[in-house]
């Protein structure tokens, strides 16, 4: 995988300039939000590096790539630096040719911005169900909200009768979700899809999706990032990785 | 003016489809989220309809155009619907022809979205500033709101240009504007002290036609605020 590189910490050097016709990402390697990104680089084709930053241990020079030292973050030859996760994705897809991941008509594209209006709980409340688990705390009702949120996607699937959020191919909108519903297992709660048939096959047919596949997380690995995450060890950004 | 129409509220009879040719505004003549899509419509010069909706008593039909029942709404004459002040903006620019509020070039479109992430936690902090205006202390998220004020100044300072997106007015400058009319409305003015570039940047604002023409009466507002 393209992002199979250690992550820099504090007291590393910064990495130089990107290298014409590359863009690079700032990354973590089971982050969300730069999943999306990682996500449509992949779809479209994109030359790009990957620099994973070590979250618990931010490089200070990061600073100077994002004001907060949040990933992902987009720089490109041009020392253009772009952020927030669906900025830096609809950026992509405006700046490279190839395959258009928003749809062209106005109306569609506005449709899908909508529609990630209806997705902006479920973040926190995936992660807040993880911590809780982790931390032994019961879930019942962090859950009960998730399976709303769930509900809400599931009506938007029955109403238009598509497989995927943008129709009847994969589109922006479900890159831009797909990487919470990726960690609903290695989280532990894949049971908050047991009432929502449709959003069922939607992961399933995401799972088929040669980019989502791509970038498939190996569980193990995922597990093993978690446990050393929540030991609150700094090396956890690293597990997994070859030497 | 059509946006001083009377609202309207539950018992209403829903208004008919959108005549061809035009577009259709659901809004309220107070609130800062529609006035982003009035300011648009208006920049643009887009032939449109406003209909005011009854924020306290929400027509039944309403939720059938936005099942947040929240305004600002747009519907065409296909029965299209979309909300969302920043989508409704965004769907004017991209559908309407003549003078591009967003820029082209990618990377100064998504400094615009960046920009606007940074403007994010102002309508929250005004609204409740207005909202406590007579009483306790509000010290606290004056200071908070001087803070983000000040993370704009330095866009404008380090942009080197009279508005948020370059030397002419743009999306950016219309979808922040209505707060900081209601700022200097409801002397919050000392918000932005410290901000010179900032207070040049509103009485630029003031000169552009769009938003002088969408200038609301200040008693009109307080008396809105005191109801």
């Amino acid at each position: 995988m393209e992002d199979a590189t250690r992550s820099f910490g504090k007291g590393s050097l910064p990495p130089g300039p990107v290298p014409d016709g590359l863009i690079r990402v700032y990354s973590m390697r089971f982050c969300p939000y730069a999943h999306r990104t990682r996500l449509v680089l992949r779809a479209k084709g994109i030359r790009h590096e990957v620099v994973n930053i070590n979250l618990r241990n931010k490089p200070e020079w990061y600073y100077t790539k994002h004001p907060f030292g949040q990933i992902p973050v987009l720089e490109n030859s041009k020392c253009q630096l772009i952020y927030e996760s669906v900025i830096a994705c609809e950026y992509l897809d405006d700046a490279y040719p190839g395959r258009k991941l928003y749809p062209y008509d106005p109306y569609e594209r506005a449709r899908q911005k909508m529609l990630l209006e209806l997705f902006y709980k479920v973040p926190h409340l995936t992660k807040e169900c993880l911590v809780a688990l982790r931390c032994g705390r019961e879930c019942a009702d962090l859950k009960l909200a998730l399976r709303q949120e769930f509900c809400n996607l599931e009506e938007i699937l029955g109403y238009q009768n598509t497989i995927f959020f943008g129709g009847d191919c994969i589109s922006m909108i479900d890159y831009l979700f797909w990487p919470w519903f990726e960690r609903l297992d290695v989280y532990g709660i894949a049971d908050c899809l047991n009432h929502t048939p449709a959003l069922r096959l939607w992961t399933a047919a995401m799972k088929q999706d040669p980019t989502v596949c791509a970038l498939l997380i190996d569980k193990n690995i995922f597990l093993g990032f978690l446990n050393l995450y929540f030991q609150n060890n700094p090396d956890a950004f690293d597990y997994g990785l070859a030497c | 003016m059509s946006g001083s129409a009377r609202s309207l509220a539950k018992g209403s009879a829903p208004p008919g489809p959108v005549p061809e040719g035009l577009i259709r505004v659901y809004s309220m003549r107070f609130c800062p989220y529609a006035q982003r899509t009035l300011l648009v419509l208006k920049a643009k010069g887009i032939r449109h309809e406003i209909i005011n909706i009854n924020l306290k008593s929400k027509p039944e039909w309403f939720f059938k155009k936005n099942p947040f029942g929240l305004v600002p709404v747009l519907e065409n004459s296909q029965g299209q619907l979309i909300y969302e002040s920043a989508i409704t903006c965004e769907y004017l620019d991209d559908v309407y022809p003549g003078k591009k509020l967003l820029p082209d070039d990618p990377y100064e479109k998504a400094r615009q979205k960046i920009v606007f992430e940074l403007f994010s936690k102002v309508p929250s902090l005004v609204t409740s500033l207005l909202r406590k205006q007579n009483e306790e202390d509000c010290s606290g998220q004056k200071e908070e709101l001087r803070k983000e004020i000040s993370e704009l100044e330095e866009v404008l300072t380090n942009k080197k240009t009279t508005f948020f997106g370059g030397n002419s007015l743009s999306m950016i400058d219309y979808l922040i504007w209505p707060w900081f009319e209601r700022m200097e409305i409801l002397e919050l003015n000392d918000c932005v002290d410290h901000t010179p570039k900032l207070k040049l940047w509103m009485a630029a604002m003031r000169k552009d036609p769009a938003v002088s023409a969408l200038l609301m009466e200040p008693k009109a507002l307080r008396g809105f605020l005191n109801l």
